[in-house]
Protein backbone atom coordinates (compact mmCIF):
# COMPACT_ATOMS: atom_id res chain seq x y z
CA UNK A 1 0.00 0.00 0.00
CA UNK A 2 0.95 3.64 -0.67
CA UNK A 3 -0.45 6.52 1.29
CA UNK A 4 0.19 10.10 -0.06
CA UNK A 5 -0.68 12.69 2.48
CA UNK A 6 -1.50 16.46 1.91
CA UNK A 7 1.24 16.54 -0.76
CA UNK A 8 1.98 19.88 -2.30
CA UNK A 9 4.21 20.56 -5.36
CA UNK A 10 5.41 23.85 -6.96
CA UNK A 11 7.12 24.88 -9.70
CA UNK A 12 8.81 28.55 -10.21
CA UNK A 13 6.33 29.56 -8.03
CA UNK A 14 3.29 27.29 -10.30
CA UNK A 15 1.26 25.10 -7.60
CA UNK A 16 0.91 21.89 -9.65
CA UNK A 17 -0.07 20.06 -6.67
CA UNK A 18 -2.32 21.06 -4.44
CA UNK A 19 -3.08 19.19 -1.18
CA UNK A 20 -3.23 15.74 -2.90
CA UNK A 21 -4.05 12.80 -0.48
CA UNK A 22 -4.56 9.39 -1.40
CA UNK A 23 -4.08 5.68 -1.20
CA UNK A 24 -3.37 3.41 -3.62
CA UNK A 25 -4.13 -0.16 -2.58
CA UNK A 26 -2.06 -3.25 -3.01
CA UNK A 27 -2.87 -5.75 -5.67
CA UNK A 28 -4.46 -3.36 -7.69
CA UNK A 29 -4.30 -1.20 -10.35
CA UNK A 30 -4.70 2.36 -9.22
CA UNK A 31 -5.11 4.71 -12.00
CA UNK A 32 -4.40 8.37 -11.91
CA UNK A 33 -6.40 10.38 -14.77
CA UNK A 34 -6.71 14.11 -15.88
CA UNK A 35 -6.18 16.33 -19.03
CA UNK A 36 -2.29 16.63 -19.90
CA UNK A 37 -0.63 18.98 -17.72
CA UNK A 38 -3.24 18.28 -14.84
CA UNK A 39 0.00 17.26 -12.79
CA UNK A 40 -0.29 13.41 -12.68
CA UNK A 41 3.53 12.85 -13.90
CA UNK A 42 4.51 15.26 -11.58
CA UNK A 43 2.03 13.14 -8.76
CA UNK A 44 3.82 9.91 -9.52
CA UNK A 45 7.45 11.73 -9.74
CA UNK A 46 6.65 12.83 -6.60
CA UNK A 47 5.61 9.39 -4.93
CA UNK A 48 8.96 7.51 -6.45
CA UNK A 49 11.27 10.13 -5.61
CA UNK A 50 11.90 11.78 -8.65
CA UNK A 51 10.78 15.47 -7.37
CA UNK A 52 10.91 16.57 -4.38
CA UNK A 53 7.34 17.50 -2.42
CA UNK A 54 7.31 20.99 -1.25
CA UNK A 55 5.13 18.99 1.44
CA UNK A 56 3.09 16.26 2.52
CA UNK A 57 3.81 12.65 3.13
CA UNK A 58 3.98 9.70 1.13
CA UNK A 59 4.56 6.08 3.23
CA UNK A 60 5.14 2.78 1.55
CA UNK A 61 3.44 0.85 4.23
CA UNK A 62 5.04 2.31 7.25
CA UNK A 63 8.01 3.81 5.91
CA UNK A 64 7.85 7.52 5.52
CA UNK A 65 9.84 7.31 1.90
CA UNK A 66 10.43 11.09 1.38
CA UNK A 67 11.75 11.66 5.00
CA UNK A 68 14.83 8.75 3.91
CA UNK A 69 18.34 9.96 2.58
CA UNK A 70 19.81 8.37 -1.22
CA UNK A 71 20.69 5.40 0.64
CA UNK A 72 17.84 4.38 2.56
CA UNK A 73 15.58 5.18 -0.35
CA UNK A 74 17.88 2.82 -2.59
CA UNK A 75 16.16 -0.23 -0.21
CA UNK A 76 13.12 1.00 -0.99
CA UNK A 77 13.47 1.62 -5.06
CA UNK A 78 15.19 -1.94 -5.09
CA UNK A 79 11.74 -2.78 -4.68
CA UNK A 80 9.89 -0.44 -7.23
CA UNK A 81 9.35 -0.97 -10.82
CA UNK A 82 8.69 1.93 -13.64
CA UNK A 83 7.05 2.30 -16.84
CA UNK A 84 8.14 5.55 -18.53
CA UNK A 85 5.98 7.30 -21.25
CA UNK A 86 9.11 7.03 -24.06
CA UNK A 87 9.90 3.92 -22.39
CA UNK A 88 13.62 5.24 -21.24
CA UNK A 89 15.53 2.07 -22.64
CA UNK A 90 18.98 2.26 -22.36
CA UNK A 91 20.08 3.26 -25.82
CA UNK A 92 23.58 1.83 -25.88
CA UNK A 93 22.10 -1.77 -24.33
CA UNK A 94 20.85 -4.68 -26.15
CA UNK A 95 17.02 -5.88 -25.06
CA UNK A 96 18.71 -8.71 -22.92
CA UNK A 97 21.24 -6.10 -21.51
CA UNK A 98 18.42 -3.40 -20.56
CA UNK A 99 16.43 -6.26 -18.81
CA UNK A 100 19.41 -7.75 -16.98
CA UNK A 101 20.95 -3.95 -16.19
CA UNK A 102 18.43 -3.87 -12.34
CA UNK A 103 19.88 -7.29 -11.85
CA UNK A 104 23.56 -6.24 -12.41
CA UNK A 105 23.40 -3.62 -10.09
CA UNK A 106 21.61 -5.11 -7.51
CA UNK A 107 21.49 -8.87 -6.79
CA UNK A 108 24.53 -11.28 -6.37
CA UNK A 109 23.09 -13.68 -8.77
CA UNK A 110 25.63 -15.87 -11.25
CA UNK A 111 25.69 -14.35 -15.12
CA UNK A 112 23.73 -17.83 -15.91
CA UNK A 113 20.88 -17.07 -13.14
CA UNK A 114 20.80 -13.60 -14.55
CA UNK A 115 20.20 -14.94 -18.25
CA UNK A 116 17.67 -17.39 -17.03
CA UNK A 117 15.55 -14.43 -15.08
CA UNK A 118 15.88 -12.56 -18.16
CA UNK A 119 14.39 -15.01 -20.53
CA UNK A 120 11.58 -15.22 -18.12
CA UNK A 121 10.81 -12.04 -17.82
CA UNK A 122 11.05 -10.97 -21.62
CA UNK A 123 8.85 -14.29 -22.46
CA UNK A 124 6.52 -13.12 -19.60
CA UNK A 125 5.61 -10.11 -21.68
CA UNK A 126 5.74 -11.42 -25.16
CA UNK A 127 9.29 -10.56 -26.41
CA UNK A 128 10.93 -13.86 -28.15
CA UNK A 129 14.07 -14.09 -29.76
CA UNK A 130 14.74 -10.15 -29.54
CA UNK A 131 17.35 -10.31 -26.70
CA UNK A 132 19.88 -9.22 -29.12
CA UNK A 133 18.50 -6.09 -30.77
CA UNK A 134 18.79 -2.26 -29.62
CA UNK A 135 16.05 -0.04 -28.33
CA UNK A 136 15.66 2.07 -32.00
CA UNK A 137 15.37 -1.60 -33.92
CA UNK A 138 12.13 -2.19 -31.94
CA UNK A 139 8.17 -1.05 -32.41
CA UNK A 140 6.47 1.00 -29.75
CA UNK A 141 4.80 -1.63 -28.31
CA UNK A 142 8.23 -4.01 -28.16
CA UNK A 143 9.88 -0.88 -26.41
CA UNK A 144 6.79 -0.65 -23.53
CA UNK A 145 6.76 -4.67 -23.49
CA UNK A 146 10.87 -4.86 -22.93
CA UNK A 147 10.56 -1.42 -20.14
CA UNK A 148 8.02 -3.65 -18.47
CA UNK A 149 10.09 -6.76 -18.35
CA UNK A 150 12.74 -4.71 -16.89
CA UNK A 151 10.74 -3.17 -14.66
CA UNK A 152 9.60 -6.51 -13.00
CA UNK A 153 13.13 -8.01 -13.47
CA UNK A 154 13.93 -7.37 -9.69
CA UNK A 155 10.29 -8.99 -8.63
CA UNK A 156 8.71 -6.14 -7.55
CA UNK A 157 6.01 -4.63 -4.81
CA UNK A 158 5.43 -1.24 -6.62
CA UNK A 159 4.79 -1.01 -10.00
CA UNK A 160 4.73 2.39 -11.62
CA UNK A 161 3.40 3.55 -15.43
CA UNK A 162 3.64 6.34 -17.11
CA UNK A 163 1.05 7.03 -19.76
CA UNK A 164 1.74 3.04 -20.82
CA UNK A 165 -0.58 3.83 -24.12
CA UNK A 166 0.83 6.93 -25.04
CA UNK A 167 1.80 6.76 -29.00
CA UNK A 168 0.44 2.60 -29.13
CA UNK A 169 -2.34 1.85 -31.68
CA UNK A 170 -5.70 0.94 -29.88
CA UNK A 171 -5.00 -2.89 -29.96
CA UNK A 172 -1.75 -2.59 -28.59
CA UNK A 173 -2.59 -0.70 -25.51
CA UNK A 174 -5.00 -2.97 -24.70
CA UNK A 175 -2.55 -5.95 -24.47
CA UNK A 176 -0.49 -3.57 -22.41
CA UNK A 177 -3.36 -2.78 -20.06
CA UNK A 178 -4.06 -6.47 -19.91
CA UNK A 179 -0.31 -7.26 -19.25
CA UNK A 180 -0.07 -4.92 -16.82
CA UNK A 181 -3.29 -5.78 -14.37
CA UNK A 182 -2.13 -9.30 -15.04
CA UNK A 183 0.91 -8.85 -13.60
CA UNK A 184 -0.32 -6.83 -10.89
CA UNK A 185 -2.35 -9.77 -9.95
CA UNK A 186 0.08 -12.64 -10.68
CA UNK A 187 2.64 -10.48 -7.97
CA UNK A 188 0.27 -8.54 -5.91
CA UNK A 189 1.97 -5.36 -6.46
CA UNK A 190 0.73 -2.11 -5.73
CA UNK A 191 0.19 -0.61 -9.16
CA UNK A 192 0.09 3.30 -10.01
CA UNK A 193 -0.73 3.93 -13.55
CA UNK A 194 -0.97 7.54 -15.44
CA UNK A 195 -2.74 7.65 -18.29
CA UNK A 196 -5.77 9.53 -20.17
CA UNK A 197 -6.84 6.71 -21.94
CA UNK A 198 -10.58 6.12 -21.09
CA UNK A 199 -10.00 2.83 -22.51
CA UNK A 200 -7.59 2.14 -19.96
CA UNK A 201 -10.15 3.54 -17.17
CA UNK A 202 -12.68 1.28 -17.94
CA UNK A 203 -10.34 -2.17 -18.77
CA UNK A 204 -8.33 -2.43 -15.78
CA UNK A 205 -9.31 0.64 -13.14
CA UNK A 206 -9.65 -0.76 -10.11
CA UNK A 207 -9.17 2.05 -8.43
CA UNK A 208 -9.06 5.73 -10.07
CA UNK A 209 -8.08 9.10 -9.09
CA UNK A 210 -8.82 12.08 -11.57
CA UNK A 211 -6.87 15.09 -10.88
CA UNK A 212 -7.83 18.49 -12.74
CA UNK A 213 -5.49 21.30 -11.84
CA UNK A 214 -3.32 19.76 -9.45
CA UNK A 215 -6.00 18.85 -7.36
CA UNK A 216 -8.22 15.60 -6.53
CA UNK A 217 -11.92 15.98 -7.96
CA UNK A 218 -12.20 12.67 -7.67
CA UNK A 219 -11.96 9.36 -6.24
CA UNK A 220 -13.93 5.79 -7.02
CA UNK A 221 -14.21 2.74 -9.59
CA UNK A 222 -14.33 2.03 -13.15
CA UNK A 223 -17.77 1.18 -12.23
CA UNK A 224 -18.28 4.40 -10.56
CA UNK A 225 -16.69 6.92 -13.00
CA UNK A 226 -19.57 6.24 -15.76
CA UNK A 227 -22.53 7.50 -13.51
CA UNK A 228 -20.76 10.16 -11.57
CA UNK A 229 -22.69 13.28 -11.17
CA UNK A 230 -19.18 15.30 -10.81
CA UNK A 231 -19.48 17.98 -13.96
CA UNK A 232 -15.60 18.45 -14.65
CA UNK A 233 -14.80 14.75 -14.23
CA UNK A 234 -17.30 14.22 -16.75
CA UNK A 235 -15.91 16.50 -19.29
CA UNK A 236 -13.09 15.10 -19.41
CA UNK A 237 -14.44 11.13 -19.48
CA UNK A 238 -17.17 12.22 -22.09
CA UNK A 239 -15.00 14.05 -24.51
CA UNK A 240 -15.31 12.36 -27.64
CA UNK A 241 -18.57 12.20 -29.58
CA UNK A 242 -18.88 8.38 -29.53
CA UNK A 243 -18.40 8.80 -25.56
CA UNK A 244 -20.98 11.57 -25.39
CA UNK A 245 -23.78 9.77 -27.73
CA UNK A 246 -23.45 6.44 -25.03
CA UNK A 247 -24.09 8.53 -22.13
CA UNK A 248 -26.70 10.07 -23.68
CA UNK A 249 -28.24 6.93 -25.13
CA UNK A 250 -27.87 5.30 -21.47
CA UNK A 251 -29.74 8.36 -19.85
CA UNK A 252 -32.64 8.05 -22.22
CA UNK A 253 -32.99 4.39 -21.54
CA UNK A 254 -32.93 4.84 -17.81
CA UNK A 255 -35.62 7.80 -18.46
CA UNK B 1 27.59 17.41 -8.91
CA UNK B 2 30.99 16.22 -8.66
CA UNK B 3 30.38 14.94 -5.10
CA UNK B 4 27.70 12.69 -6.77
CA UNK B 5 30.22 11.39 -9.54
CA UNK B 6 33.19 10.87 -7.00
CA UNK B 7 30.59 9.15 -4.28
CA UNK B 8 31.65 5.10 -4.01
CA UNK B 9 30.52 2.92 -7.00
CA UNK B 10 27.76 0.89 -6.21
CA UNK B 11 29.49 -1.89 -8.22
CA UNK B 12 33.16 -1.26 -8.75
CA UNK B 13 32.81 -4.39 -11.44
CA UNK B 14 30.11 -2.29 -13.50
CA UNK B 15 31.76 0.55 -13.25
CA UNK B 16 35.09 -1.71 -14.30
CA UNK B 17 33.11 -2.33 -17.76
CA UNK B 18 32.16 1.11 -18.30
CA UNK B 19 35.42 2.66 -18.05
CA UNK B 20 36.20 -0.03 -20.73
CA UNK B 21 33.79 0.59 -23.19
CA UNK B 22 34.67 4.49 -22.45
CA UNK B 23 38.10 4.35 -23.16
CA UNK B 24 37.48 2.33 -26.65
CA UNK B 25 34.54 4.99 -27.37
CA UNK B 26 36.01 8.27 -26.50
CA UNK B 27 40.28 7.34 -26.45
CA UNK B 28 40.26 4.40 -28.97
CA UNK B 29 38.09 5.73 -31.68
CA UNK B 30 39.96 9.38 -31.20
CA UNK B 31 43.36 8.19 -32.19
CA UNK B 32 42.32 8.46 -36.01
CA UNK B 33 41.34 12.41 -36.09
CA UNK B 34 44.29 13.22 -33.76
CA UNK B 35 47.08 11.22 -35.85
CA UNK B 36 45.25 13.19 -39.27
CA UNK B 37 45.56 16.72 -37.14
CA UNK B 38 48.84 15.82 -35.90
CA UNK B 39 49.92 14.25 -39.28
CA UNK B 40 49.50 18.06 -40.99
CA UNK B 41 50.22 20.18 -37.77
CA UNK B 42 53.78 18.88 -37.32
CA UNK B 43 54.15 19.02 -41.68
CA UNK B 44 52.89 22.68 -41.45
CA UNK B 45 55.09 23.39 -38.16
CA UNK B 46 58.34 22.18 -39.64
CA UNK B 47 57.31 24.97 -42.85
CA UNK B 48 56.84 27.67 -41.18
CA UNK B 49 59.86 27.32 -38.83
CA UNK B 50 61.83 26.97 -42.12
CA UNK B 51 60.89 29.88 -43.74
CA UNK B 52 60.97 31.81 -41.09
CA UNK B 53 64.14 30.76 -40.52
CA UNK B 54 65.93 31.40 -43.89
CA UNK B 55 68.91 32.99 -42.46
CA UNK B 56 72.95 31.22 -43.35
CA UNK B 57 73.57 31.89 -39.43
CA UNK B 58 70.70 29.67 -38.62
CA UNK B 59 71.59 25.83 -38.25
CA UNK B 60 68.73 23.73 -40.03
CA UNK B 61 68.96 21.26 -37.96
CA UNK B 62 67.01 24.29 -35.67
CA UNK B 63 64.00 23.76 -37.18
CA UNK B 64 63.79 20.05 -36.11
CA UNK B 65 64.20 21.69 -32.57
CA UNK B 66 61.23 24.16 -32.91
CA UNK B 67 58.80 21.62 -34.13
CA UNK B 68 59.81 19.61 -31.55
CA UNK B 69 59.45 22.06 -28.92
CA UNK B 70 55.86 23.56 -30.57
CA UNK B 71 54.68 19.96 -30.66
CA UNK B 72 55.66 18.73 -27.47
CA UNK B 73 54.91 22.09 -25.68
CA UNK B 74 52.40 23.57 -26.48
CA UNK B 75 50.53 21.94 -30.09
CA UNK B 76 50.24 18.49 -29.09
CA UNK B 77 48.31 19.02 -25.69
CA UNK B 78 46.59 21.92 -26.35
CA UNK B 79 45.54 21.53 -30.12
CA UNK B 80 44.49 17.98 -29.24
CA UNK B 81 42.11 19.29 -26.68
CA UNK B 82 40.62 21.75 -28.29
CA UNK B 83 40.04 18.90 -31.23
CA UNK B 84 39.18 16.45 -28.16
CA UNK B 85 36.78 19.35 -26.50
CA UNK B 86 34.44 19.47 -30.40
CA UNK B 87 34.73 15.71 -30.71
CA UNK B 88 34.29 14.07 -27.22
CA UNK B 89 32.49 16.76 -25.22
CA UNK B 90 29.94 17.54 -27.53
CA UNK B 91 29.65 13.41 -27.96
CA UNK B 92 29.13 13.49 -24.32
CA UNK B 93 26.91 16.33 -23.45
CA UNK B 94 24.62 15.04 -26.46
CA UNK B 95 24.62 11.37 -25.01
CA UNK B 96 23.88 12.31 -21.39
CA UNK B 97 21.67 15.01 -22.71
CA UNK B 98 19.29 12.75 -24.98
CA UNK B 99 19.44 10.32 -21.76
CA UNK B 100 18.00 13.03 -19.62
CA UNK B 101 15.25 14.40 -22.00
CA UNK B 102 14.06 10.83 -22.58
CA UNK B 103 13.83 10.31 -19.20
CA UNK B 104 16.88 7.70 -19.23
CA UNK B 105 18.54 9.46 -16.30
CA UNK B 106 15.07 9.47 -14.25
CA UNK B 107 14.67 5.48 -15.13
CA UNK B 108 18.71 5.07 -13.33
CA UNK B 109 17.80 7.14 -10.11
CA UNK B 110 14.41 5.29 -10.08
CA UNK B 111 16.55 1.97 -9.61
CA UNK B 112 18.25 3.89 -7.11
CA UNK B 113 21.10 4.36 -8.86
CA UNK B 114 23.88 7.00 -8.48
CA UNK B 115 23.07 8.14 -12.18
CA UNK B 116 25.91 11.40 -11.95
CA UNK B 117 28.46 8.80 -10.73
CA UNK B 118 27.15 5.93 -13.01
CA UNK B 119 27.28 8.46 -16.19
CA UNK B 120 30.08 10.30 -15.61
CA UNK B 121 32.73 8.96 -13.25
CA UNK B 122 33.93 5.81 -15.80
CA UNK B 123 34.04 8.77 -18.62
CA UNK B 124 36.22 10.60 -16.28
CA UNK B 125 38.60 8.16 -15.72
CA UNK B 126 38.70 6.60 -19.37
CA UNK B 127 39.54 10.48 -20.67
CA UNK B 128 42.39 10.47 -17.64
CA UNK B 129 43.89 7.47 -18.48
CA UNK B 130 43.53 7.45 -22.64
CA UNK B 131 43.83 11.10 -23.24
CA UNK B 132 47.97 11.17 -22.20
CA UNK B 133 47.90 8.09 -24.43
CA UNK B 134 46.91 10.49 -27.29
CA UNK B 135 49.10 12.97 -27.24
CA UNK B 136 51.64 10.88 -26.85
CA UNK B 137 50.59 9.74 -30.27
CA UNK B 138 50.16 13.17 -31.67
CA UNK B 139 53.83 14.14 -30.63
CA UNK B 140 55.47 11.41 -32.39
CA UNK B 141 52.56 11.53 -35.41
CA UNK B 142 53.35 15.77 -35.58
CA UNK B 143 57.22 14.64 -35.65
CA UNK B 144 56.93 12.30 -38.46
CA UNK B 145 54.70 14.56 -40.10
CA UNK B 146 57.54 17.21 -40.11
CA UNK B 147 59.94 15.27 -40.87
CA UNK B 148 58.01 14.01 -43.97
CA UNK B 149 56.87 17.36 -45.23
CA UNK B 150 61.13 18.66 -43.91
CA UNK B 151 62.59 16.12 -46.16
CA UNK B 152 60.26 16.39 -48.87
CA UNK B 153 59.87 19.71 -49.64
CA UNK B 154 63.46 20.26 -49.69
CA UNK B 155 63.88 22.78 -46.25
CA UNK B 156 65.98 20.41 -44.58
CA UNK B 157 67.75 17.00 -44.84
CA UNK B 158 66.79 14.51 -42.75
CA UNK B 159 69.48 14.01 -41.05
CA UNK B 160 69.56 17.77 -39.47
CA UNK B 161 65.97 16.93 -38.61
CA UNK B 162 66.87 14.01 -36.70
CA UNK B 163 70.05 15.52 -34.80
CA UNK B 164 67.62 18.45 -34.42
CA UNK B 165 64.80 16.71 -33.03
CA UNK B 166 67.60 15.10 -30.36
CA UNK B 167 69.01 18.29 -29.95
CA UNK B 168 68.96 20.11 -25.93
CA UNK B 169 65.92 17.60 -25.72
CA UNK B 170 64.45 18.21 -22.31
CA UNK B 171 62.43 15.28 -20.80
CA UNK B 172 60.07 17.68 -18.58
CA UNK B 173 58.87 18.88 -21.64
CA UNK B 174 57.00 15.98 -22.17
CA UNK B 175 55.77 16.02 -18.30
CA UNK B 176 54.83 19.17 -18.76
CA UNK B 177 52.73 18.35 -21.87
CA UNK B 178 51.12 15.33 -19.83
CA UNK B 179 50.16 17.48 -17.25
CA UNK B 180 48.07 19.52 -19.04
CA UNK B 181 46.61 16.78 -21.28
CA UNK B 182 45.65 15.72 -17.39
CA UNK B 183 44.07 18.90 -16.75
CA UNK B 184 42.29 19.33 -20.07
CA UNK B 185 40.83 16.26 -20.28
CA UNK B 186 39.05 16.91 -16.55
CA UNK B 187 37.95 19.93 -18.34
CA UNK B 188 36.23 18.49 -21.24
CA UNK B 189 34.43 15.62 -19.31
CA UNK B 190 33.56 17.21 -16.57
CA UNK B 191 32.26 20.68 -18.23
CA UNK B 192 30.60 18.46 -21.04
CA UNK B 193 28.92 15.64 -18.79
CA UNK B 194 27.51 19.17 -16.66
CA UNK B 195 26.16 20.31 -19.24
CA UNK B 196 24.20 17.54 -20.69
CA UNK B 197 23.25 16.19 -16.97
CA UNK B 198 21.52 19.27 -16.35
CA UNK B 199 19.70 20.05 -19.40
CA UNK B 200 16.39 20.46 -19.68
CA UNK B 201 13.70 20.67 -22.97
CA UNK B 202 13.96 18.43 -26.05
CA UNK B 203 16.08 17.68 -28.49
CA UNK B 204 16.69 21.56 -29.44
CA UNK B 205 18.44 22.04 -25.87
CA UNK B 206 20.32 18.95 -26.18
CA UNK B 207 22.17 20.14 -29.60
CA UNK B 208 22.69 23.95 -27.33
CA UNK B 209 23.80 21.93 -24.16
CA UNK B 210 26.17 20.41 -26.74
CA UNK B 211 27.50 23.79 -28.32
CA UNK B 212 27.67 24.82 -24.94
CA UNK B 213 29.79 21.99 -23.51
CA UNK B 214 32.43 22.56 -26.63
CA UNK B 215 32.68 26.52 -26.18
CA UNK B 216 33.03 26.58 -22.44
CA UNK B 217 35.14 23.44 -22.38
CA UNK B 218 37.54 25.39 -25.36
CA UNK B 219 37.34 28.54 -23.23
CA UNK B 220 38.62 26.49 -19.85
CA UNK B 221 41.42 25.30 -22.11
CA UNK B 222 42.87 28.17 -23.19
CA UNK B 223 42.59 29.68 -19.93
CA UNK B 224 44.33 26.61 -18.01
CA UNK B 225 46.75 26.67 -20.82
CA UNK B 226 47.86 29.78 -19.85
CA UNK B 227 47.56 29.10 -15.61
CA UNK B 228 49.44 25.65 -15.87
CA UNK B 229 52.09 27.19 -18.35
CA UNK B 230 53.21 29.78 -15.82
CA UNK B 231 53.00 27.30 -12.67
CA UNK B 232 54.58 24.61 -14.12
CA UNK B 233 57.43 26.57 -16.73
CA UNK B 234 58.59 29.66 -14.81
Amino acid sequence: MIRVENLNKTFDGRLVLDNISVTFETGKTNLIIGRSGSGKTVLLKSIVGLHEPDNGEIWFEDILFNNLDFEERKKIREQMGMLFQGSALFDFFTVEQNVRFPLDMFTGKTLEEKTERVNFCLKRVDIINSNKLYPSELSGGMKKRVAIARAIALNPKYLFCDEPNSGLDPLTAILIDELIKELTEEYSMTTIVNTHDMNSVVEIGEKVIFIHEGIKCWEGTNKEILHSDNQILNDFVFANSLAKQLKSTENNNSV
Amino acid sequence: MLKKVFSKPEKPLIYYQQTMHEMVYLGVNSVGIISIISFFMGAVITLQTAYNTENPIYPTYLIGLGCRDSIILEFSSTISALILAGKVGSNIASEIGTMRVTEQIDALEMMGVNSASYLILPKIIATLLFNPLLTLISIIVAILGGWLAGTTAGVITSEDFIYGIQYAFIPYYITYSIIKTLFFAFIITSVSAFHGYFVEGGSLEVGRASTKAVVYSSVLILLFNVILTQLLLS
